[in-house]
């Protein structure tokens, strides 16, 4: 696998040094063009050496709104008074620690959840050359979790009963009769992709867990990750055993290193008691999984990006069709799901698709993790009721404003479901209801924003993420997602144009209509959701 | 219906087609052409440019050019909407692109720009006139703020293809990156089509560009030159570096068809061979007729196609001298001649031949040899427009072909033609070579030559590309066949280079003596060949030819001691400006006390009187204290008028100063390198031999290039000896420096 070696390189060298990657072609008979467009993709890859320091602070709208800009303008100017040589400053794209905004990033290790005063402690020893203990985050959510059915005692039941019963079909039946959706956006029935995926016929196939959450403000898997593995690991079985699939990976972001460590713990000790391996859980089929990591980039969420990843490409997504669940990694037909879908499976099979379907409400239909951040008293993680509806996440578990200033707007799914004003708040979280209100449900990642704050700004935010995060493969993203920022940036300079309007509707346009993948497809979301909802801000900017 | 075939219905008309054809290709079926920038039918489709977009009726619509027709499909390849989108993604990319491109302006064919005219977005404008900007927006790399950068983090993220450029170091290709539209074609053409696997991209997102291997130069990358990548380009960015005007004017032109016939062609792509129509002319020769003359600057290499030519040279063999006039004393004119080595000989060690820019050298005594069919000659001329090293005439009736460095590169790196100059080579020349290198020299023994034939690696180095690494271990000796190289030591100020080498010349043989790591840095300046003679080789050979080992230990000491002398020279001052200049190596520098020198330029004249009335001298020049550095020769630490001489006849003695051999055929490089203006050229009558008419001797113009020859025939130079202030001093700069540093500190 090309990326781990080249981690393996940069864990050496500190970077990837020029021969080493001839080597690594020679090697893998690979052009040596491949390997050196695979290490300057990833953001996790250097091709020079690194910096003394290099600290980085998050440069996404969570962190925005809880004060990243005065935190990196502190941060530069303390390296600038201490005159840090070869220490380097700079942005992250979001590290998935919203709820202890702001968060940054020292030396390839994530720090958030502090003071002020405690992160610039952590610069200053940066800055001296010291080497910094790495921050370990404790579970955000507490339980016990409904979705746990186990709630401590013996685990993996569900696949063990598989393991006797043998009953596939059964399993795709229950999943499409419970409604379980893909709970990473996109929504898709589970139970179809899983029968798609049994149905080929093929001597290999693949079950892939999407653990890379690198959308901003979604935070939730990190809290499966860390308190639920086991149920990610017996739910990527069970798609093991009912596709016929040998062989799992699950896909974590690089910079979860704690969750990189609980899930490697976690398929260790089920390995050990012969849940994973040559006789998977008593079926006498064979099933093994191992983590992979991320070499990062948000588009590596897209499900065929992540696989050109894993196989050791440029994260590229594919033109589709065809799907990843006919031609999917190394060609073979693949089940690619979100981690929070695959832990649903286990708890849906042994409490029964009632108890599931009950566990909704507002006609709803089973649970959802939702990570809550932005101007909140307590943001964190929550397992709630799917149909719970966004006023009573943001003022119920969340402690309501942070220092009960009126809110403004939320994001109900992070940049990608555009902000939605403070009088859409009883909206459920439903697919449905979402997506009919012209937003979606989404990751759950869910941002409330207080009055006073600037939507355009916002909005220019967001689609300056998209733009970092294109892959650049398609027309209409890569230069769309520059344009767009350009149009967003001029109307903030106060030199928008009347005919701005136009240019980022046609834009816009184009981008959902054209690009490749959903990354192009939602560039356009936020700045959309402006000129609908808070149309007044942009006017004020282009008149005056 | 049969099973491996789909009928589907694209813009209200039905079509069959076998299974796996595209929604595009079936569209051209029906005789419809759907735009597209990315597609191009020999290459398989990627959907990236997205301008192919079809409505097949799902929730976004499909790139026809990679989507498979299906059964029952029902196809829409425009409507309004569809129009409006691919305008916006033409406009997008024309935002980047520099409208015109290099393309556009040449042959009006960018495929991008041709878009956006039928989209009228550029109107159809006449060759050559400017385009006005796209109407949406203007690029964005033009302006990018910094106010509002605390406000809003805007990332600097660099575009890179605008960054990047252009990149002309392909002898035969040019890039123009802002004109890429990172369409994958080059990618493709590179890899599906050649197997060259050279192309990639690199980066991500709007930074995202093409790049070479490890983003290397093209012209240092892999890259082979099959021009594959600049006839799959869409627009401006890959394109022929033949420029319009520079054909050759006169001669036949030769056809695609009548080049791939001559065998050194075969293999090179055709539609490279049509770009470069006009390039390459094939030459009648008459008997007698000259084909080129020594000195004369020149752009074009020959290839002799049949018949046989004399190649020599038609200079005297001298060097010029001062000497004082009848009437004695100082001040009187100076009498300036040339001498032959008879008369006056000089250091000029063991050399026996000549080196010129043909596959054979010259003999010393006999300056005339012959070139054979199937040879090259006038390479480093076409290739770094050196001036013409000899004089060539044909011997018999011949055919030539005539090339301009577009060609001669893309022969270069025709794996067959390179092959067939090697045979040659070393059949015909590489054993007068080997002995053209002074200490090969008195080895008569034909098995020398017949061991070291066959054994002997023909290599190729281009500019800047390193042959051997200081500090390195030592694993061959080297011989240059073609080009210059720079032999350079890497100490605390900076490089410092110790020679210039050039054709026949060696190096590479200390580390090879005593075992010890590489003592210099040697680096090609120009398109470089050299016979590389690997260490068991070179070791076989020291056993074999027992003379052979003394004779290289000697040069071997003497190269040593001179590094070291140099090497001395230069940690002792930390005077960097002085070091930069070169002053520390001017054996005698002159320095004039500006706290005593009334500018009376006396010493100017002193020297314009010793010289013919041109002065060597100028009274300006670095100041360093009370003292100014006069313009003289100053043998610098990079000399570089000895960059690029035809016939290596400037050098640098074991003293260290430059002299200018007998040889020197007049052309006048060295006296346009010198940064410092310290060469001069002396123009002389002599009976030379009239090239045309071989056996008849005429009155002929010569000229010969001179350097402060520190009045060497005088006790103390003219210019010293001249001031009336006693401010004038010629100084060894190594000592002086020494002690005003003492002094200072």
């Amino acid at each position: 696998m090309l990326c781990r070696e080249l981690y393996e390189i940069q864990e050496k060298y500190g970077y990837i040094p020029e021969k080493e990657m001839k080597d690594l072609a020679r090697r893998n008979n690979v052009p040596l063009y491949e390997v050196y467009g695979v290490a300057t993709f990833y953001p996790g890859y250097r091709v020079t050496p690194p910096p003394k320091a290099q600290i980085n602070i998050c440069r996404d709208f969570p962190c925005h709104l809880r004060g990243a800009v005065k935190l990196r303008d502190k941060i530069e100017e303390m390296v600038r008074e201490v005159g840090g040589e070869g220490v380097v400053v700079g942005g992250v794209s979001c590290l998935g620690q919203c709820d202890g905004a702001p968060a940054v990033q020292i030396n390839d290790a994530s720090y958030a959840r502090k003071s002020e005063k405690e992160i610039l402690a952590l610069v200053q020893e940066a800055i001296a050359g010291k080497k910094l203990h790495e921050q370990h985050f404790e579970p955000m959510a507490k339980g016990p979790f409904k979705s746990d059915p186990y709630e401590g005692g013996e685990k993996y039941g569900a696949l063990k009963a598989l393991g006797q019963s043998k009953d596939y079909d059964g399993i795709i039946k229950k999943l499409k009769e419970a409604g379980l959706r893909g709970m990473g956006g996109a929504g898709f029935p589970t139970g179809v992709k899983w029968d798609g995926v049994r149905n080929c016929k093929s001597d290999e196939k693949y079950i892939v867990c999407n653990a890379d959450e690198a959308e901003v403000a979604t935070f939730k898997d990190r809290e499966i990750m860390k308190s639920l593995p086991h149920l990610v690991v017996e739910g990527m079985a069970i798609a093991g055993l009912v596709t016929g699939a040998t062989q799992g990976y699950i896909y974590i972001r690089h910079e979860y290193h704690d969750q990189i460590h609980s899930m490697n713990e976690e398929i260790k000790r089920a390995r050990e008691a012969g849940i994973l391996g040559a006789n998977c859980a008593g079926s006498g089929q064979r099933y093994d999984m191992e983590v992979f990591m991320s070499p990062g980039g948000y588009v590596q969420g897209e499900e065929s990006a992540l696989l050109e990843a894993i196989e050791g490409k440029r994260g590229q997504p594919r033109v589709k069709p065809p799907f990843p669940v006919f031609v999917g990694l190394y060609g073979k037909p693949t089940v690619i799901n979100n981690v929070e879908t695959l832990a649903y499976v286990a708890p849906i099979l042994i409490k029964g698709m009632d108890w599931w379907k009950a566990q909704g409400k507002n006609g709803c239909v089973g649970l959802k993790w939702i990570g809550v951040s932005g101007h909140v008293k307590k943001p964190g993680v929550f397992e709630v009721p799917m149909g719970t509806t966004y006023r009573e996440a943001i003022f119920d578990l969340c402690g309501g404003m942070l220092g009960d200033k009126p809110i403004k707007a939320f994001a109900p799914s992070g940049p990608s479901g555009g902000f939605l004003p403070a009088s859409m708040l009883d909206l459920p979280m439903d697919f449905q209801k979402m997506s009919e209100a012209g937003s979606m449900l989404g990751s759950g990642a869910i941002v409330a924003i207080a009055e006073g704050n600037d939507m355009v700004e916002l909005a220019l935010n967001a689609t300056q993420f998209y733009r970092n995060e294109s892959c650049g493969k398609c027309v209409p993203c890569r230069v769309g997602s520059q344009k767009m920022v350009d149009v967003i940036y001029r109307v903030m300079e106060g030199k928008g144009k009347k005919d701005d309007y136009e240019t980022i509707t046609r834009l816009s346009d184009t981008m959902l209509m054209t690009s490749i993948c959903g990354l192009g497809q939602v560039v356009a979301a936020p700045i959309d959701s402006v000129v609908k909802h808070f149309k007044p801000e942009l006017d004020a900017k282009i008149k005056g | 219906m049969n099973a491996e075939q789909v009928t589907l219905k694209i813009d209200g008309r039905d079509v069959t087609v076998a299974k796996g054809v595209t929604i595009w290709e079936a569209a051209q079926q029906l005789g419809i052409n759907i735009p597209v920038l990315c597609h191009k039918p020999s290459l398989n489709p990627v959907g990236v440019c997205r301008v192919c977009v079809v409505d097949v009726g799902a929730r976004v619509y499909a790139a026809s050019c990679v989507r498979p027709a299906e059964n029952g499909m029902n196809v829409q390849t425009t409507s309004e909407r569809l129009e409006r989108d691919r305008k916006t993604l033409v406009e997008m990319l024309l935002a980047d692109h520099p409208a015109p491109c290099e393309k556009h302006k040449q042959t009006h064919t960018c495929e991008l720009e041709l878009l956006a005219e039928k989209f009228q977005i550029l109107q159809p404008l006449p060759k050559g006139q400017p385009v006005p900007e796209p109407r949406y927006w203007s690029p964005t790399f033009l302006s990018r703020g910094q106010d509002l950068k605390n406000a809003l983090l805007p990332e600097d993220l660099s575009p890179r293809r605008a960054q990047k450029g252009t990149d002309f170091s392909n002898p035969s290709i040019a890039i123009d990156h802002r004109a890429c539209i990172l369409c994958d074609r080059c990618v493709r053409a590179c890899t599906e089509v050649k197997h060259n696997n050279v192309i990639g991209r690199m980066g991500k997102g709007y930074s995202a560009s093409i790049s070479f291997d490890t983003n290397m130069p093209m012209g240092t990358s892999s890259c082979v030159n099959c021009g594959e990548c600049m006839i799959s380009c869409p627009t401006g960015a890959i394109t022929s570096k033949q420029e319009v005007g520079v054909q050759l004017e006169t001669g036949e032109k030769l056809t695609v068809e009548q080049m791939l016939e001559i065998p050194i062609f075969q293999g090179i792509s055709s539609e490279f061979l049509k770009r470069n129509e006009g390039c390459v002319v094939k030459r009648k020769y008459k008997k007698g007729e000259i084909v080129c003359r020594e000195g004369e600057f020149g752009s074009t290499a020959f290839y002799i196609l049949n018949g046989k030519a004399d190649v020599f040279i038609n200079t005297p063999m001298a060097h010029v001298k001062s000497d004082k006039g009848a009437s004695g004393g100082f001040f009187s004119r100076f009498k300036h001649f040339l001498v032959g080595k008879k008369d006056d000989p000089r250091e000029e060690g063991a050399r026996k031949f000549i080196p010129i820019d043909a596959p054979v050298d010259l003999a010393m005594d006999n300056p005339i040899a012959q070139i054979l069919p199937e040879e090259l000659f006038g390479e480093m001329t076409c290739l770094t427009f050196q001036p013409r090293s000899a004089t060539v005439r044909a011997a018999e009736d011949c055919e030539m072909l005539e090339m301009l460095r577009s060609v001669l590169q893309v022969l270069q790196k025709n794996k067959k033609f390179r092959e067939q100059l090697e045979a040659n080579y070393r059949e015909r020349a590489l054993g007068q070579h080997l002995r053209s290198v002074p200490i090969f020299g008195g080895i008569d023994d034909p098995k020398f030559v017949d061991q070291l034939k066959q054994r002997v690696e023909l290599v190729h180095f281009d500019p800047g590309q390193a042959i051997i690494r200081e500090g390195a271990e030592g694993d061959a000796f080297y011989l240059i066949r073609v080009g210059c190289v720079k032999v350079s030591k890497n100490l605390p100020g900076g490089d410092l280079v110790l020679s210039y080498l050039t054709r026949g010349e060696f190096f590479g043989e200390m580390a090879l003596l005593d075992r010890s790591p590489r003592t210099a840095t040697v680096s090609a300046l120009d398109h470089v060949e050299i016979v590389k003679i690997r260490k068991t080789d070179f070791d076989f050979m020291l056993d074999w030819f027992e003379d052979l080992r003394p004779k290289i230990e000697a040069e071997a000491k003497k190269r040593k001691e001179m590094t070291e002398r140099m090497t001395r020279l230069a940690p002792s001052t930390s005077l960097d400006d002085f070091l930069a200049q070169g002053l520390m190596h001017a054996q005698s520098l002159l320095l004039l006390d500006l706290e005593r020198c009334v500018r009376c330029d006396e010493c100017v004249r002193a020297c314009a009187d010793a010289h013919d009335g041109v002065t060597r001298l100028v009274r300006e020049g670095l100041r360093f204290d009370k003292y100014l550095v006069a313009t003289s020769c100053r043998s610098c630490m990079d000399p570089l008028c000895m960059v690029g001489c035809p016939v290596g006849s400037i050098r640098r003695k074991e003293s260290l100063e430059v002299i200018i051999e007998d040889w020197c055929i007049g052309c006048g490089l060295c006296a346009q390198q010198c940064p410092y203006g310290n060469i001069n050229m002396h123009h002389f009558q002599v009976q030379g031999e009239d090239p045309e008419h071989a056996g008849v001797k005429k009155a002929v113009q010569k000229q010969k290039a001179t350097l402060c020859d520190l009045c060497t025939d005088l006790k103390e130079p003219s210019c010293v000896y001249a001031c009336p202030h006693d401010a004038a001093h010629r100084v060894n700069a190594r000592d002086f420096f020494t002690e005003l540093t003492t002094q200072q500190q």
